[in-house]
């Protein structure tokens, strides 16, 4: 077993539609694909491949919750739950963070693309509001309040889904 | 920090009160190839009509129902849309109306809510709520890739195709938050799987030990192997109604109050809020613990509690009029699908102040017989022996949970778990050391019905009225 966690799938198929990904999501051959939209969030799959970071904010003054400067979001999500406005991207630069909480996976269910054992991860991120869940490239002993940072697939690498993020430990 | 408008606490006022009169179940196990799913259905119907000592004969109890609420979990474990109207035809009810409901693994909690409210606000007199899932069509691992996409599948299905592992890492946190001790959960396996040893319809009971507990594979760090529930299938029933039919029904009627909560599907996304108290408890009584949660960069519910049951407790306990859970409830049956799901439950539910839910397990008040004095445990839990040791074939799980509820509060526990001829009637045989889990004169029971990593949970009292 090597010292790095790696995946065992290859990249998968996305259609741009004007401007969303829809990306296909196999079931039983090419005949059984779902057609899935990442919708107003293909910005954050895009930015993956392009080693971005990227989350929401709503900077509706109107906003009971945020009053112009909220919370960054991440998952991102298009609209505000707090005021249904449109919410604003927004890059976390250099993500880094924390390990929150995590499980080591022994074995997944069909269809895991993610060589077990690994490290599930829960990260908080500086900067942003919401806990991450992401997994973490070393096989290393861990413990809750390690420093990781962010890594991402891109470029020919690029699965242009969310395993595109992933984590290493900070030395 | 999110917080509640006042319009938002609203207590459920139902128009009449709610009854249930009867449950009927099938037993639960693994691979059930003997019948077909609307065999199995049938199987809980017929306990259901037969069995609970109606007043009226079946067919004249069947003649009563206006409406039925099916609880399924996932289409894709059955390969069949519109399960319901086959399972409905079957046991011939035929035209009446009948919904299907569907909310992770509270559907059965989820039904029950539903078929409440179709009683309590006139909408029916008498209404049938069964559930069933049948989990043993696919191979374990695509039964767990199934169970998985309840979690968020743009981010998070990919990151586990099992779904302990969106579980451990609560009982990580947990566990770190507030000090437990791996002993305290593998306890509560060993309980719950030791308490499944006297119910007929479980699906793995065993005498373990705490050490066999420890001792396990590890499914998803830090949960192992008999810490999990498993795959199951079966069936599960109940009969709601009218005051006024339930005394025509049964001399010895149960008022049911139910409500329910829900809360994101990814646990990292729960915004920090304030403790919504319950009816005994006071912002002083939290003080140390907000406190504490600063000092590890915590938030409440976060990933150690789940605020959707604490939701639908405060308001089926408002609705209720129960004050002090620990001395207003006799027994609690809890969603342990995984062990710490039941542990964190207890704060949820007020039985334990939030933080002390470790404390609560090793106090015995949650065993049948506390087993530090040997006297009956103040609040026994899961004596049908839970999902651990019993059942979870999912859209059954929260009407079996409320049946077993009921059968204790008639007194029934041995009638339906201790008469040989119900061991026989499912292959087994009654064991020699068999004995009574009957809870002395219980007056009010709980039972929690939880979907996701908490994301739809309903919060069941039941109580005597006779």
């Amino acid at each position: 077993m090597a010292d790095k966690v790696k995946l065992v799938s290859g990249p998968s198929t996305i259609h741009a539609r004007g401007d969303v990904w829809v990306v296909e999501l196999p079931r039983f051959g090419p005949e059984g694909t779902h057609y899935h939209t990442y919708g107003l969030l293909t910005p954050y799959f895009k930015g993956l491949a392009d080693g971005r970071l990227l989350g929401t904010r709503c900077t509706n003054t109107g906003c009971p919750i945020g009053r112009g400067a909220g919370e960054l979001w991440l998952p991102p999500r298009a609209d505000c739950p707090d005021c249904h406005q449109p919410m604003v991207w927004d890059e976390v630069k250099a993500p880094a963070g924390y390990i929150y909480a995590y499980t080591y996976v022994e074995r997944g269910g069909t269809g895991l693309e993610i060589e077990c054992p690994y490290y599930q991860i829960d990260v908080k991120i500086e900067g942003v509001y919401t806990i991450v869940k992401s997994y973490l490239a070393d096989r290393a002993p861990i413990k809750i309040g390690d420093r990781v940072r962010a890594k991402f697939r891109t470029g020919a690498e690029a699965t242009h889904t969310a395993l595109d993020l992933y984590f290493e430990l900070t030395q | 920090m999110i917080s509640f408008a006042p319009g938002n606490l609203r207590v459920p006022k139902w128009t009449r009160p709610v009854y249930m009169v009867a449950a009927g179940t099938t037993d639960f196990r693994k691979r059930y190839p003997e019948k077909k799913l609307e065999e199995l259905c049938m199987m809980a119907f017929r306990m259901l009509l037969e069995e609970n000592d109606l007043k009226l004969d079946p067919l004249e109890v069947k003649g009563l129902f206006n409406l039925a609420c099916y609880g399924e979990f996932a289409d894709h474990f059955q390969d069949q849309l519109l399960c319901e109207a086959k399972v409905h035809d079957y046991l011939g009810l035929d035209p009446l109306p009948n919904v299907g409901i569907k909310t992770g693994g509270a559907t059965g909690g989820s039904a029950m809510l539903m078929g409440a409210t179709t009683v309590a606000s006139g909408m029916s007199d008498c209404t049938l709520v069964l559930g069933w899932e049948r989990m043993d069509e696919v191979k374990t691992w695509t039964g767990n890739y199934y169970i998985a996409t309840a979690a968020c599948k743009d981010f998070e299905t990919r990151l586990g195709r099992i779904y302990a592992s969106y579980y451990a890492p609560m009982a990580r946190r947990f566990q770190e938050m507030y000090g437990v001790d791996e002993r305290v959960r593998a306890a509560i396996a060993v309980k719950n799987r030791g308490y499944a040893c006297h119910s007929p319809f479980s699906q793995q009971p065993g005498r373990h030990t705490i050490e066999d507990v420890l001792a396990g594979n590890i499914v998803s760090d830090p949960l192992r192997f008999l810490e999990c529930c498993a795959m199951s299938v079966g069936s599960s029933a109940a009969i709601l109604c009218s005051e006024e039919l339930a005394h025509t029904l049964t001399d010895h009627p149960v008022k049911l109050y139910i409500a329910g909560g829900s809360h994101t599907l990814r646990t990292g996304d729960r915004r920090p809020m304030r403790i919504p108290l319950l009816p005994h408890e006071t912002e002083e009584d939290y003080r140390q613990l907000y406190a504490d949660m600063e000092k590890q960069d915590g938030r409440w519910p976060g990933f150690e509690s789940f605020g959707a049951t604490r939701f639908a407790a405060y308001m089926a306990y408002r609705m209720a009029g129960v004050q002090v859970p620990i001395e207003d409830l006799d027994l609690v049956e809890t969603h342990d699908a995984f062990t710490i799901s039941d542990l964190q439950t207890y704060g949820d539910v007020g039985l334990t102040l939030y933080g002390r839910e470790q404390d609560y397990v090793t106090s015995g008040d949650c065993y049948h017989a506390n087993p530090h004095t040997g006297r009956p445990g103040q609040c026994p839990s899961n004596l049908s022996g839970g999902l651990l040791g019993t059942m979870h074939a999912v859209g059954a799980t929260g009407i079996f949970q409320c049946g077993e509820v009921f059968w204790q509060l008639q007194g029934k526990y041995d009638k339906f778990h201790g008469e040989p001829a119900m061991w026989t009637r499912f292959g087994k045989t009654k064991p020699a050391d068999w004995s009574s889990l009957q809870v002395e004169d219980p007056r009010r029971g709980l039972a929690i019905s939880h979907a996701g990593v908490g994301s739809h949970v309903t919060c069941a009292v039941l109580e005597k009225a006779w």
